[in-house]
C-alpha cells in the first residue's frame, strides 16, 4: 500500500516500482506465515499492474513483454514469499524443539538429583509450573488403590479436580481443559501411565489468558508426564527391593535371636537344674558351692529377660525416660550393687569431682544401662585386671559424661563400625551373650537425649562414654 | 520372739512362688496363710487381720494397687508388693497409696525376710528406742547427737531430720516423695534435686566413702534405704 501511494506521487518508473514491490513481499513472508505472503504476492501483482504498468488505472494489456513482465513478476514473488516463509516455518519449529529438548533436559537433570519420590515429585512439578507459567498438582495411586493427592504442588484440588482426575484415570486419556472429557474444568488432568498401568494422574492449570494449546505445548505436556510416570515407577521398583531386604533382614535377625536367646537360656537353666539335682542327692560332696551357682544362674537369667525386655520396649518405640534429677553416685552404686558377684575380683576404681553436677537422667534406665557397659568391662578384660568409671563435665559442650573403662584388649577397629547394633558380639573367653548390651545402651541414651560413644584414649582397654545434656537445677539453700 | 508366731497372709496367684515363700517364712518363725487372689484376699484380711501381708502387685483378677488401696480404706496392717523389673512407676504408685516397702522378683529369701522384719520394728516400736545404732553409727534420738566411731558427726538441723527420718525407718524403702514432703514440707514434694543435694552432704559426714554408700543406699527411680539393721 505505501509503495503504491508512494510510487503514484513519486512517479517512479514502473521497473523500480515492481522491484519495490517485491521486496515487499519479500519482507512481509519474513514476518507473517505462507497464507498472507501468497496473498501478498497476488495483491501486488495486481497492484502493480494496475496502477503502473502502462496505461496506469487499468489491467487491459495488449503488449506482449509488459504481460509477460507482470507474469514473471508474479511467480518471482509468490516464489520468493513461499520460500522465504517456508525458511522461517522451519526456523520456528526448530526454536520449538529446542526448547521442548531444553524443557525435557532440564526436567531430567532435576529428576537426576533426587533421591526420594517426594524429592522427585516436587522437582517435576516445579518444572512444570515453570515452562508453562502454570499451577500443578500431582494425585498418586496409593497401595490401597485410591487416588490420593501428592503434597507439595502449587494447585489446590477440590471435590471436582479429584472426580475428575478418577475419570481420567478410569479411561486412561487426558482430561479437564482443552480436551473433550469436562472442557469447562480449570485444569488439564493428564493420567501417568506405564505399561497399561495407571500410577497417577498430573494436574496442570495453565493461567486464563492462554485459551488455546497448540500440539506441541500438549505433546511437551505429555513427554512431561511420561517423564513423572517414569519417576514414579523407577521409585516403587525401588522401594518394593528396599523392602524385600529388609524382611529378609529383620527374618535373619529374628533367627539370631532366637538362636541366642535359646542359647543364652539354656546355660543357666542347665546350672540351675544339675544343682538341684545334686542338692538332691545327699551323698553329694560339693553341695557347698551350690546355692552361689544357682544364685549366679537366676541373675544371669534376670539380666537376660532384662535386655531382651529392654529391647523389646526400644523397638516397639515405648520407651518414655521418666527424667529427674540424679546423682552419678547413686547411678553407679545401683548398677553395682545389681551386678553383685559378678563383679567381685575386680578392683573399682570411681574418678569423680566433688563438684560433679547432678544428671537429669531416668535413674532406672541409666542403671540398666551401666550395669550392661560394667558387665561388658568384666567379660572383655582379663579376670582380675580394674575396671574404672571417670565421671565430669564438659563445659564447651554442654554436656555430663560417665566412661566406663576396662583394661583389656580394647575393641577392634572391625567390630567398630556395627558396635551399638544389635546382635554385635565381640570375641570373649566366657560365654557369648546376646549382643543386645550396646544396642540398648544406645537406644537408652539416645530416648533420654543422649549418647553412647567409643572414646579413643591412650593406653590399653575399651573405653565407653555416656553422655547427657549438661542441665542446670535451681540453687539448694543450704538448709 | 512372743509366744504366738506372727501371722503373715501372702497373696499371689502363683503357686510355685506361694509354695516356696511358705517354706521360707514358716522356716524363720512366721504363721503363714495363703490366698491365691485379690479377692479371696481381702477376705483372708479381714477375717484373719494378719500381722503382715506380702502382696503381688499383678494379680489376675484385681489388680494388686487396687487391693492395697482397699485395704488401707481400714487398715494400717503392714504390706511388702513383690512387683517385677521395670515397673518402676507400679511401685512408686504403691509405695505412694500405702505399701511400707517393695520386692523386685526374683528376690532371695535373706531379703524378703530382712523387709519383714523391718516391717515388724514398726508395727512393734510402742516405745522407740532412745539410741539406735548400727555399723559404727550411733544416733541418740532423744539428745539429737550422731556419733561415727565414737565421734560426734556435725550435721545441720535439715540433713539432721533427714537422717532421723531414714533412721527410724530403717530397712525400710522411703520414696522421694515421701521423704520431700516430710522434710521440705508438700510445695517442694517435687524438687528431687533438694533430696539429691542434701542426701550427697549427708553421705560425706556419715558414710566411710561416699562415693560407694554402705548405709544410705539409693533405690533406682524409687527411693532411698538406711541400711543396716541393729536394735
Amino acid at each position: 500500500m505505501a509503495v503504491t501511494i508512494g510510487g503514484w506521487l513519486a512517479r517512479f518508473h514502473y521497473d523500480v516500482l515492481g522491484h519495490l514491490y517485491l521486496l515487499t513481499v519479500i519482507v512481509l513472508s519474513l514476518r507473517v506465515s505462507r497464507w498472507p505472503a501468497l496473498i501478498s504476492a497476488l495483491v501486488s501483482a495486481l497492484a502493480w499492474n494496475y496502477f503502473f504498468v502502462p496505461p496506469r488505472m487499468s489491467f487491459v494489456k495488449p503488449d506482449l513483454d509488459e504481460a509477460l513482465l507482470v507474469s514473471s513478476y508474479f511467480v518471482v514473488a509468490l516464489v520468493a514469499g513461499q520460500l522465504t516463509s517456508h525458511i522461517r516455518e522451519q526456523q520456528r519449529s526448530e526454536r520449538q524443539r529446542e526448547q521442548r529438548a531444553t524443557a525435557l533436559f532440564n526436567l531430567t537433570r532435576a529428576l537426576a538429583g533426587t533421591h526420594t519420590l517426594a524429592e522427585g515429585i516436587t522437582a517435576a512439578l516445579r518444572q512444570t509450573d515453570m515452562l508453562f507459567e502454570a499451577r500443578s498438582a500431582l494425585m498418586l495411586v496409593t497401595e490401597e488403590g485410591c487416588l490420593a493427592p501428592h503434597h507439595g504442588g502449587s494447585l489446590e484440588l477440590d471435590a471436582a479436580a479429584l472426580s475428575l482426575a478418577d475419570e481420567v484415570r478410569r479411561e486412561q486419556c487426558a482430561g479437564g481443559r482443552f480436551t473433550e472429557i469436562f472442557p469447562d474444568a480449570v485444569s488439564l488432568h493428564l493420567p501417568l501411565v506405564r505399561e497399561g498401568q495407571v500410577l497417577g494422574v498430573l494436574a496442570v492449570c495453565l493461567p486464563q489468558r492462554v485459551i488455546r494449546i497448540n500440539s506441541q505445548q500438549r505433546d511437551l505436556l505429555e513427554a512431561f508426564a511420561a517423564q513423572v510416570a517414569l519417576l514414579i515407577e523407577r521409585e516403587r521398583l525401588r522401594s518394593a527391593d528396599e523392602r524385600a531386604r529388609l524382611l529378609a533382614e529383620s527374618d535373619r535377625l529374628h533367627r539370631t535371636l532366637l538362636d541366642s536367646v535359646s542359647h543364652e537360656m539354656r546355660t543357666p537353666l542347665a546350672v540351675l537344674r544339675a544343682a538341684a539335682d545334686n542338692l538332691k542327692n545327699d551323698g553329694a560332696r560339693h553341695r557347698a558351692g551350690l546355692p552361689a551357682e544357682i544364685v549366679e544362674a537366676t541373675n544371669r537369667l534376670n539380666r537376660l529377660v532384662a535386655n531382651l525386655l529392654g529391647q523389646t520396649r526400644l523397638e516397639a518405640g515405648v520407651v518414655r525416660p521418666n527424667l529427674d534429677w540424679c546423682d552419678a553416685r547413686d547411678l553407679i552404686s545401683a548398677a553395682r550393687r545389681s551386678l553383685g558377684d559378678a563383679l567381685s575380683g575386680r578392683p573399682f576404681k570411681l574418678d569423680i569431682p566433688a563438684d560433679m553436677p547432678l544428671l537429669r537422667a531416668d535413674a532406672v534406665l541409666m542403671e540398666q544401662v551401666i550395669t550392661n557397659l560394667l558387665l561388658n568391662a568384666v567379660h572383655y578384660s582379663p579376670a582380675g585386671s580394674p575396671i574404672s568409671i571417670l565421671a565430669g563435665w564438659n563445659e564447651a559442650k554442654a554436656q555430663v559424661y560417665l566412661t566406663i573403662a576396662d583394661e583389656g584388649r580394647g575393641i577392634p577397629a572391625e567390630l567398630r563400625p556395627q558396635l551399638f547394633q544389635k546382635f554385635c558380639r565381640g570375641h570373649r573367653p566366657t560365654g557369648n551373650g546376646l549382643g543386645l548390651g550396646l544396642s540398648i545402651a544406645r537406644g537408652f541414651m539416645q530416648a533420654q537425649g543422649g549418647d553412647i560413644a567409643v572414646t579413643d584414649h591412650p593406653g590399653p582397654g575399651a573405653w565407653l562414654t555416656l553422655h547427657l545434656p549438661f542441665a542446670k537445677h535451681a540453687v539448694v539453700p543450704h538448709e | 520372739m512372743s509366744a504366738a508366731k506372727p501371722e503373715v497372709l501372702v497373696i499371689d496367684d502363683e503357686i510355685q512362688l506361694r509354695r516356696l515363700l511358705r517354706f521360707t517364712l514358716a522356716d524363720a518363725g512366721y504363721e503363714v496363710r495363703e490366698a491365691d487372689s485379690g479377692h479371696a484376699g481381702l477376705v483372708a484380711v479381714a477375717h484373719h487381720q494378719p500381722e503382715m501381708i506380702v502382696l503381688d502387685l499383678g494379680l489376675p483378677d484385681l489388680p494388686g494397687l487396687d487391693v492395697l488401696r482397699r485395704l488401707r480404706e481400714w487398715t494400717t496392717i503392714p504390706v511388702l508388693i513383690l512387683s517385677v523389673f521395670g515397673r518402676e512407676e507400679g511401685k512408686v504408685a504403691a509405695l505412694d497409696a500405702g505399701a511400707d516397702d517393695y520386692l523386685t522378683k526374683p528376690f532371695g529369701g535373706a531379703e524378703l525376710l530382712a523387709r519383714l522384719r523391718a516391717l515388724q520394728r514398726r508395727t512393734k516400736q510402742v516405745e522407740p528406742a532412745n539410741i539406735v545404732s548400727f555399723g559404727s553409727i550411733e544416733v541418740d534420738l532423744v539428745r539429737r547427737i550422731v556419733k561415727k566411731a565414737g565421734h560426734p558427726v556435725k550435721l545441720t538441723a535439715r540433713e539432721y531430720a533427714l537422717f532421723r527420718l531414714l533412721v527410724t525407718h530403717r530397712g525400710r524403702v522411703l520414696t522421694h516423695r515421701h521423704i520431700l514432703r516430710e522434710i521440705w514440707g508438700p510445695a517442694l514434694e517435687t524438687q528431687t534435686h533438694y533430696l539429691r543435694v542434701f542426701m550427697m552432704r549427708l553421705r560425706q559426714k556419715i558414710e566411710d566413702d561416699a562415693d560407694s554408700p554402705k548405709y544410705l543406699q539409693t533405690e533406682s527411680g524409687i527411693g532411698y534405704r538406711l541400711m543396716g539393721e541393729g536394735s
